[in-house]
């Protein structure tokens, strides 16, 4: 059974962070468009507060997303710092203690993060929020492992859901947050909480897939 | 490609769907790409945005193709010459005699007859010239009967017509009555009519009449009109002056003696537009030239060659500056007043010049490092502004009143994003906030700061939190609320949600708080200052919150300062009403209108949720988005003002300025505060803070 270890996984939240510096501008630019263009620069912003705090310092992989988690709830605000601080502490939380992650652990690890965003934002599947990501990703992964693949393929079952998800968002209308007042007009555009989240799920399972043993 | 296939996209319709590969450019060859953005453009209706999306190059692109293609000659823009002659009249007539506006009806239309041409466009005019709550003087003749019958405007509020002279015989359809009531009927507008003859048999007699109360009042409503509509009457044989029997024609032979042109409104004026003055003089009552000439919008429709010399006087005059009129007696006047260059250009078609298109994707602005805007733009505001506050623990994220927070008082806690300022720390000292916790540009501080000002201006009474209805918002300071209470400290909230343009009233909790905050802050303040409970003082903000009514407009978009560029545009010529504080896109795009009609949007708004009845009491609050001058600030005052005193709504107070902005963005939002009893007082308590003193 294909499995990662947790000690030597606390790195992926620095590749994390690269990723999510690197998006900044277009962050923001599609976040411009129907939202007010910050998405990139505070989720940037809140990665690189904690990627400093994590730089050689050797962090487990639960650690390293409990920093990330309590650096975005504290640190940033808005309405991201919340919805992503709760989803990388239940994350963290799930890890916690565990050597060897294998399917199941991550698997519960994704729900518990779910569950933390849904306790705090009232978003539902087709509302074009970053639910539209998470959601078909989660259910894409444990329909792989159930069906017998292996951790390596529902890894990457997880990551295409995640950018199909992203990508239903153009066409969806915004129920919720800011761009909710612009009824029709938001259609044809790409959620910015959708598409950070895709990059943030593509970048914690190609980590994870490729540290599988 | 086939115009057939492209069909569909005509009429605007759903953009779904449209990324198909029908959109693909041909192969190049020579100026095709030209050519093709010009049928995208002219033949298909796309923006040039989708061409440039289409085409797989920029806007600026597209933009520069389109000029070309004029300048190449592919693409021809051609009038139809009758409509292009009297556009050419009126933009002459109005440049020649100084005119507001000036609409010519085309020559070629000659399927009706003149008078009903005039009449249609006349109601036009008063289309786009009338406001709500105007007062218009109706002078009377066959012409402007024309123009009530014409006219049907039914989206306005509180507008008087007045008959701008006495009444005549019935004889015939177009008498004074007759004719300011038909256009009162049109416009929906009360109607003053003038209770006495137009001419009466002496000059004690005008005098006796004029001193009766009823004909003052009368009087004293033609006084107050801003706006007139009148025909003008030519002195020729067979015109309406000689056939109304308005005037004996003893006495109109004398005029004629003298000299005089034409007739505006039963007063005699000379080929120069002077007064001629006669024997009929003393006994008119009606309006004088003198009042009408201090009219603001002066509206003559006349039109029909034997007018000529009468309509000249009158524009020499200076008694006409809104001119409707026909292309043949508008161009008459102007050979008449020795024009001569009108012809050569009614021939030949002016070159349009090409604007260069200078794109520009970078806002200047005075920056250090961008990502330290908001830390160095808090470490000057505290020490501007230290005389009213301070930080809590030495952190600019969380600042506290000055003598602001005591033993006994409930604490308020506002706060948001920057961008706004000088929201929110401006509200922020003794008699109105006691904290103010700070996030990052249009971001929600996360609950630590906030849970910091709770601590801090708790006085054992409880605190009130006052933020803006806005999803961060609402998640961090619901947690900083639950963190404060695991600490001791009772928390109420009241959610903002003045922007009425942000939601309709069935999701009235759904809406966004915006400028309209300044009074609810003020409000809360002021409760929490005057020593009230958390019940009462929570119960009153929710009060101020429900009778605060807020619509915002932007003209341009504002920039973020880490990437200095427009978070979104709006068109050259638009604007965008409702915009939120955070540049969220409004309810509806248009064109943008004068200051005048763009309050009049806004007020109308207001009023349809408003239940201000005359007598009552507001407070109003004219705010910048940042980049809009107190000038226009001012004229947007002005109008305001006109409208609540047109529905006899008193100002209890004002403010006009920079107090709730969002960033450089160009653009003002319109709040009024329905104000009773209680919360007048509370609005008038004292408070000392950086934007706001209150003695």
């Amino acid at each position: 059974m294909q499995t990662f270890s947790n000690a030597a996984a606390g790195t992926i939240v620095l590749s994390l962070a690269d990723r999510i510096i690197e998006n900044r501008a277009y962050l923001s630019e599609i976040d411009g468009k129907i939202g007010d263009g910050d998405h990139g620069v505070n989720m940037a912003k809140g990665f690189g507060m904690a990627a400093e705090r994590l730089k050689g310092k050797d962090a487990s992989l639960a650690v390293a997303l409990d920093t990330l988690g309590t650096v975005l709830m504290t640190e940033i605000g808005g309405s991201m710092g919340p919805l992503y601080g709760v989803m990388f502490m239940e994350f963290a939380e799930k890890l916690q203690g565990v050597e060897s992650v294998d399917a199941k652990t991550y698997s519960s690890m994704l729900h518990a993060g779910l569950a933390g965003i849904q306790s705090i934002g009232s978003a539902k599947v087709g509302d074009k929020t970053l639910i539209d990501t998470l959601v078909p990703a989660v259910e894409a992964f444990d329909a792989a492992t159930a069906a017998g693949k292996s951790f390596s393929e529902a890894l990457d079952a997880l990551v295409a859901a995640a950018e199909a998800g992203r990508d239903s968002t153009l066409n969806l209308v915004a129920k919720i947050g800011r761009a909710s007042r612009l009824g029709e007009r938001s259609l044809g555009v790409l959620d910015a909480g959708a598409t950070s989240c895709a990059i943030i799920l593509k970048e914690l399972s190609l980590g994870a897939r490729e540290r599988l043993q | 490609m086939t115009p057939k296939a492209l069909s569909p996209r005509k009429g605007g319709a759903s953009r779904i769907g449209t990324t198909e590969s029908l959109d693909v450019m041909p192969l190049r060859y020579g100026d095709d790409p030209y050519v093709w953005a010009c049928w995208l453009y002219y033949e298909d209706g796309m923006t040039q945005g989708e061409i440039a999306d289409a085409m797989g190059v920029s806007r600026a692109t597209v933009n520069s193709y389109l000029a070309d293609a004029r300048e190449m000659g592919i693409v021809n823009i051609s009038l139809e010459p009758a409509r292009l002659a009297s556009l050419t009249i009126a933009q002459e007539l109005k440049r020649h005699f100084g005119l507001a506006d000036c609409l010519v009806v085309p020559s070629d239309d000659n399927a009706r007859p003149l008078i009903d041409r005039l009449g249609v466009a006349g109601a036009h005019a008063l289309q786009k010239l009338l406001k709500s709550g105007d007062t218009l003087a109706v002078a009377w003749g066959r012409t402007i009967l024309s123009v009530g019958e014409h006219t049907n405007i039914g989206s306005l509020q509180d507008v008087t017509v007045v008959q701008a002279t006495g009444g005549t015989t019935a004889s015939f359809a177009y008498t004074p009555e007759l004719t300011a009531s038909a256009v009162a009927q049109a416009i929906s507008a009360r109607c003053v009519n003038i209770t006495a003859p137009a001419v009466v048999a002496s000059p004690e007699m005008q005098r006796m009449l004029l001193e009766e109360p009823l004909l003052k009042e009368q009087f004293a409503t033609l006084a107050r009109a801003n706006r007139i509509v009148f025909g003008i009457s030519s002195l020729r044989p067979n015109s309406t002056i000689h056939t109304s029997g308005f005037f004996e024609s003893v006495s109109l032979q004398q005029y004629l003696a003298k000299g005089a042109a034409g007739v505006v409104a039963g007063r005699f004026i000379d080929e120069r537009g002077r007064p001629v003055t006669g024997p009929l003089d003393d006994r008119t009552i009606g309006i004088s030239l003198e009042m009408l000439r201090g009219i603001g919008t002066r509206i003559a429709v006349a039109g029909g060659f034997d007018k000529v010399p009468a309509l000249l006087a009158a524009l020499r005059g200076g008694y006409a500056n809104v001119l409707i009129t026909d292309a043949a007696t508008g161009a008459g006047i102007l050979r008449a007043d020795g024009v001569t260059s009108l012809d050569s250009r009614l021939s030949q078609r002016q070159k349009p010049i090409a604007a260069p298109s200078s794109y520009r994707t970078h806002v200047k602005k005075f920056l250090n490092n961008p990502n330290d805007v908001v830390e160095e733009m808090l470490d000057g505001a505290v020490k501007a502004h230290r005389k009213y506050l301070e930080p809590i623990k030495g952190s600019h994220r969380a600042l506290v009143a000055r003598n602001g927070p005591r033993p006994g008082k409930v604490g308020l806690v506002i706060g948001g994003g920057t961008g706004h300022e000088p929201g929110f720390l401006g509200y922020v000292g003794k008699g109105l906030a006691d904290a103010v916790a700070i996030g990052n540009i249009f971001s929600s501080p996360p609950p630590d700061p906030i849970v910091q000002c709770a601590v801090a201006a708790s006085g054992g009474e409880g605190v009130l939190f006052v933020y803006g209805n806005y999803a961060g918002d609402v998640m961090n300071f619901e947690m900083a609320a639950e963190i404060a209470e695991e600490q001791g400290i009772p928390i109420r909230t009241v959610l903002t949600t003045d922007d009425i343009a942000s939601s309709p009233l069935e999701d009235k909790e759904g809406r966004r708080g915006v400028a309209g905050n300044f009074f609810i802050f003020k409000v809360a303040g002021a409760a929490c200052d005057q020593g009230l409970t958390l019940d009462a003082c929570e119960a009153v903000t929710r009060k101020a919150n429900a009778r605060t009514y807020t619509v915002g407009v932007a003209l341009e978009p504002c920039s973020m300062p880490q990437t200095r560029r427009h978070n979104f545009e709006i068109g050259p010529e638009d604007m965008e009403i409702g915009m939120g504080i955070h540049g969220e896109p409004g309810v509806s795009r248009e064109r943008i209108r004068t200051a005048d009609e763009v309050v009049d949007t806004i007020m109308d708004n207001i009023f349809k949720e408003m239940k201000a009845g005359p007598g009552d009491r507001v407070a109003v609050l004219v705010n910048s988005f940042g980049a809009t001058p107190m000038m226009e600030l001012y004229i947007l005052f002005r109008r305001v003002e006109q409208r609540l005193a047109a529905k006899n709504i008193a100002i209890e107070a004002n403010w006009v300025g920079h107090y709730c902005t969002s960033l450089d963005m160009a653009g003002a939002s319109i709040s009024i505060l329905h104000l009773d009893q209680q919360l007048t007082e509370l609005l008038h308590h004292p408070c000392e803070t950086a934007v706001l003193n209150i003695n």
